[in-house]
């Protein structure tokens, strides 16, 4: 959707999931600097700098998630590497990894490159996007290897609560699978009702789970290509062996980068939090006004919303189709590129993510059109 | 900051460090290396606060190690990150720390940060340590020689300008570490996993919960359990552990 929206002049394109703010000052100095020093010229341990990965676990030892930096922490080429280099090492062909329907779409690739079998569980959008964990459960087979899915959701901004991880952590022991568990937005979370939990605060669990944080969204660094993955030492150790064959390391200009935000980013990840939330709040606004088109649950983290199209004014818009006639409608009628539902998975059919990540203004002019286009 | 002005910034704070330094004459206890350097440190913290009282113990920020961070930290000081008000409002703090503080700690535990030639010589300038903790000397290179012998001459001469009466503590698992035992006139106190260590960690074993294992310094045994994993989580309690029962 993004590169046909690019096609036609004047689009506001409310599809791609990338913050709309550059990298922070901080950051590309340290960056600058590290290259000036000739610090950044030779690879990395495979696993990365060991200084990254020693403030990585300092960093979440705050969020009460405990690793070893020097055996259980892996710096990646983004998450989606971290991902794919996982379901490398643990998949064997026709092993089956369940993901959440309505999930990020680039998981099914991952699971497919490594010859697995990506099997969908609905989530239930009625209870604001929740794991049912009996409709998981009939899903599992013995082929089952693995849960992959990302908490905050992409596309529904909604976070899992603390009791459905934990039913998904006893299902994932008795039937002896993995958990990836990707969190690229966890420092997005708007609303203080429920606490982000985490299942790597589940010490009980450490030797299958696998935690996945990029610094693509939380820090305006999408285009540097790194994250970390945290395991225990022995799957970490297999994991290695794949990350090495792919990428040898992750760029190291990238990796002091990230080290740079760590240490001295909080108060611009603060200020996008706040931003986002901002952004949130007026998309909901917005999307309130067009009640007779959309109904959505409203997203807690993240920056994306994830409507359902009203089945009349689907059938209106689109005759016969689905969420992809419809986006490609708005595209082209109102100028205002979304990412169809179809894409997360079946049940994302009938809706549209759209992603306020977006400047306000572009937010703005993009459901003044909505407005004029639906009226 | 631009060149100028950051040399000013430094310039100022280590005068103003300098002189706090004097006036209250702390303990320094010194923790230096490659990595394990803020995880030694705040066992160190922890183990003394227990010992001395939390207002007597003072630690580096974060990683507060550098030529700038260092006298930040012993000023107790925040960053002035990129804004140049911000390190004018930090150097007329510093001066007001320096000439007028009436409460200061009586112990210092603070890391110090080196990766070229140079480095430490400049905050020996600043700090003299009484006692010095050496975690490790690694690289964080897949080209394993990359500037580990330069790191390893600044930190044998903080080991060189160490007290007759201090002590260096010394990681004898890391053979450049153990080197740096022939060049210091302090006494030396060992740790590690190795039978030549004077302080040893024996029998560890990872569980769910973190790891357990077993302690000998000093005659006495002890049977210890850390809620943290990784075998750097184990030095760093020894290292705490040597420095409580010494000092």
């Amino acid at each position: 959707m993004e590169l046909r929206a690019s096609r036609i002049p004047g689009v506001v394109s409310l599809a791609q999931g990338v913050p709309s703010f550059d990298t922070p000052d901080a950051i590309k100095n340290a960056a600058i600097e590290a290259i000036q020093k000739g610090k950044v010229a030779k690879y990395s341990l495979a696993p990365g700098l060991l200084e990254l990965r020693e403030v990585i676990t300092q960093k979440i030892e705050q969020e009460n998630k405990f690793y070893d930096f020097e055996e259980e922490v892996i710096v990646t080429a983004g998450s989606i590497e971290a991902i794919t280099a996982t379901m490398l090492a643990i998949l064997s062909p026709g092993d089956e990894v369940l993901v959440p329907d309505p999930t990020y779409t680039s998981y099914q690739p991952a699971i497919k490159v490594a010859g697995g079998r990506p099997v969908f569980v609905p989530l239930d959008e009625e209870n604001h996007w929740a794991f049912d964990i009996a409709e998981l459960e009939k899903r599992i087979t013995p082929k089952t290897k693995a849960l992959l899915f990302c908490n905050p959701n992409n596309p529904t901004g909604t976070i899992f609560t603390r009791n459905q991880l934990h039913a998904v952590a006893q299902l994932a022991i008795k039937h002896d699978f993995y958990i990836l568990s990707d969190e690229v937005y966890k420092d997005f979370i708007f609303d203080a009702g429920e606490k982000f939990y985490s299942l790597a605060e589940m010490r009980g669990i450490r030797d299958r789970l696998i935690y996945i944080f990029s610094f693509s969204k939380a820090y305006a660094m999408t285009g540097w290509r790194v994250a970390y993955l945290a395991t225990h030492h022995d799957l970490a150790k297999k994991i290695l062996g794949v990350h090495d064959v792919l990428v040898t390391c992750a760029p190291v200009v990238s990796q002091y980068a990230a080290l740079a935000a760590l240490e001295m980013a909080d108060s611009e990840l603060a200020k996008y939090h706040a931003i986002y939330k901002q952004r949130r709040d007026l998309i909901c606004k917005r999307l309130d006004k067009l009640k007779n088109i959309f109904e959505y649950q409203r997203p807690d983290s993240a920056y994306f919303v994830f409507p359902r199209i009203k089945e009349d004014i689907l059938q209106k818009i689109a005759p016969g189709g689905g969420s992809k006639e419809f986006a490609i409608e708005l595209l082209e009628k109102a100028k205002v590129a979304t990412v169809p539902g179809a894409a997360f998975g079946p049940v994302g059919e009938n809706h549209i993510r759209m992603c306020f990540g977006r400047s306000e203004e572009d937010i703005n002019l993009a459901f003044d059109r909505l407005d004029d286009f639906f009226k | 900051m631009k060149p100028l002005f950051k040399k000013i910034v430094q310039f100022y704070l280590k005068l103003f460090t300098k002189i706090i330094l004097w006036r209250h004459k702390p303990f320094v206890i010194a923790v230096a290396g490659s990595t394990n350097k803020t995880v030694a440190k705040e066992y160190i913290l922890k183990f003394l606060r227990e010992k001395y009282g939390e207002e007597e113990v003072r630690g580096n920020p974060r990683s507060y190690n550098t030529e700038i961070g260092l006298p930040l930290a012993i000023l107790f000081l925040e960053s002035g990150e990129s804004s140049f008000w911000k390190w004018w409002k930090i150097l007329i703090q510093a001066k007001i720390e320096a000439l007028f503080s009436r409460k200061f700690p009586s112990k210092l535990v603070l890391e110090l940060g080196v990766e070229k030639k140079g480095d430490m010589e400049y905050l020996l300038e600043i700090v003299r340590p009484s006692w010095v903790v050496v975690t490790n000397i690694e690289g964080s290179y897949s080209d394993a020689q990359s500037n580990l012998d330069d790191v390893f001459e600044e930190i044998k001469l903080l080991a060189r300008k160490m007290p007759k009466s201090g002590k260096l503590i010394l990681n004898f698992d890391d053979e450049r570490v153990k080197n740096l035992a022939e060049f210091s006139p302090s006494e030396v106190i060992s740790y590690g996993i190795s039978n030549e260590a004077d302080a040893r960690a024996e029998n560890i074993k990872t569980t769910v919960q973190g790891q357990n294992f077993d302690f000998t310094f000093q005659g006495k045994y002890e049977s210890v359990e850390i809620k943290k994993y990784g075998r750097h989580n184990v030095y760093a309690w020894m290292i705490a552990k040597i420095v409580k029962e010494n000092l």
